[in-house]
């Protein structure tokens, strides 16, 4: 499928994949197509988004806010007192059994190449039929863009519409700018 | 204060984000256990077949969260 990609699109699906490895997940979602992409500074899907003021610091906190603790500090073990569990007292037991770090071991990060979620993949897939829509010879950062909008699924679609850049703004937008370009 | 008064309080608590936060942690607790568990059992040659049976899920269920994440360790 990326035999067509520019040098700036294919960067920005390995960013994507380093973005998904760093937040410790263990598929790539729109979400990491989103945060590769805005990685990928100076292309025409990082500009364009930048004009809707998003940013790669604005996509982490917002994502930050839709998910849970990605692994079990002080709060955590604050948190589960409050119901009777004891931390510690867990963790101990554990590395007893299994040696130094086992618990936090369970959360570690994945190796190898990370498989894209079912709307990730629609994402690039709609995004080179937008680059032949638009008759287009490669599939640049752009046409990545307009599919990822179209594919958007939460927390990607979520995280746009707080950042004021509802995903149909950006489409349209962004496909009117292409359109006076050609 | 003693540990049951403790527990008593919490368990008293009606307010939302306590409880919510408790359970979050919980089962980012139960997430990693798991894991941890899984893990061991391939390392013990078990199939998924067994693992799943062990806890209560499907097969496929336990293979697609856990196959990829185990390989190449």
């Amino acid at each position: 499928m990326f035999e067509r990609f520019t040098t700036p699109a294919r960067e920005s699906v390995v960013q994507a994949q380093g973005a998904a490895r760093r937040l410790g997940d263990d598929h790539i979602g729109v979400e990491h197509l989103l945060l590769g992409l805005l990685a990928e500074e100076g292309s025409v899907a990082a500009s364009a988004l930048s004009e809707f003021g998003v940013t790669t610091e604005g996509v982490k906190r917002e994502l930050a806010a839709r998910r849970g603790p990605a692994r079990l500090g002080p709060a955590e073990a604050e948190a589960l007192e409050t119901i009777g569990i004891d931390l510690e007292a867990i963790r101990r037991r554990v590395e007893e059994s299994f040696g130094t770090g086992a618990l936090d071991r369970g959360a570690a990060r994945r190796s190898g190449h990370l498989p894209f979620t079912k709307q990730a993949k629609k994402a690039l897939e709609l995004g080179v039929r937008e680059a032949v829509a638009l008759r287009h010879d490669s599939i640049g950062s752009e046409h990545i863009l307009l599919g990822l909008v179209r594919a958007a699924d939460e927390p990607a679609a979520g995280v746009l519409r707080a950042l004021q850049a509802p995903p149909e703004a950006v489409r349209a937008t962004l496909l009117a700018k292409l359109r006076r370009a050609s | 204060m003693t540990d049951a008064t403790e527990l008593a309080k919490a368990v008293d608590s009606t307010d939302p984000s306590v409880g919510l936060r408790a359970v979050a942690a919980l089962r980012q607790l139960l997430e990693q256990l798991e894991a941890l568990q899984v893990e061991n059992a391939r390392t013990h040659r078990w199939s998924w077949q067994e693992i799943a049976a062990v806890l209560g899920v499907s097969r496929q269920a336990v293979h697609k969260k856990y196959a990829g994440r185990l390989r190449g360790r």
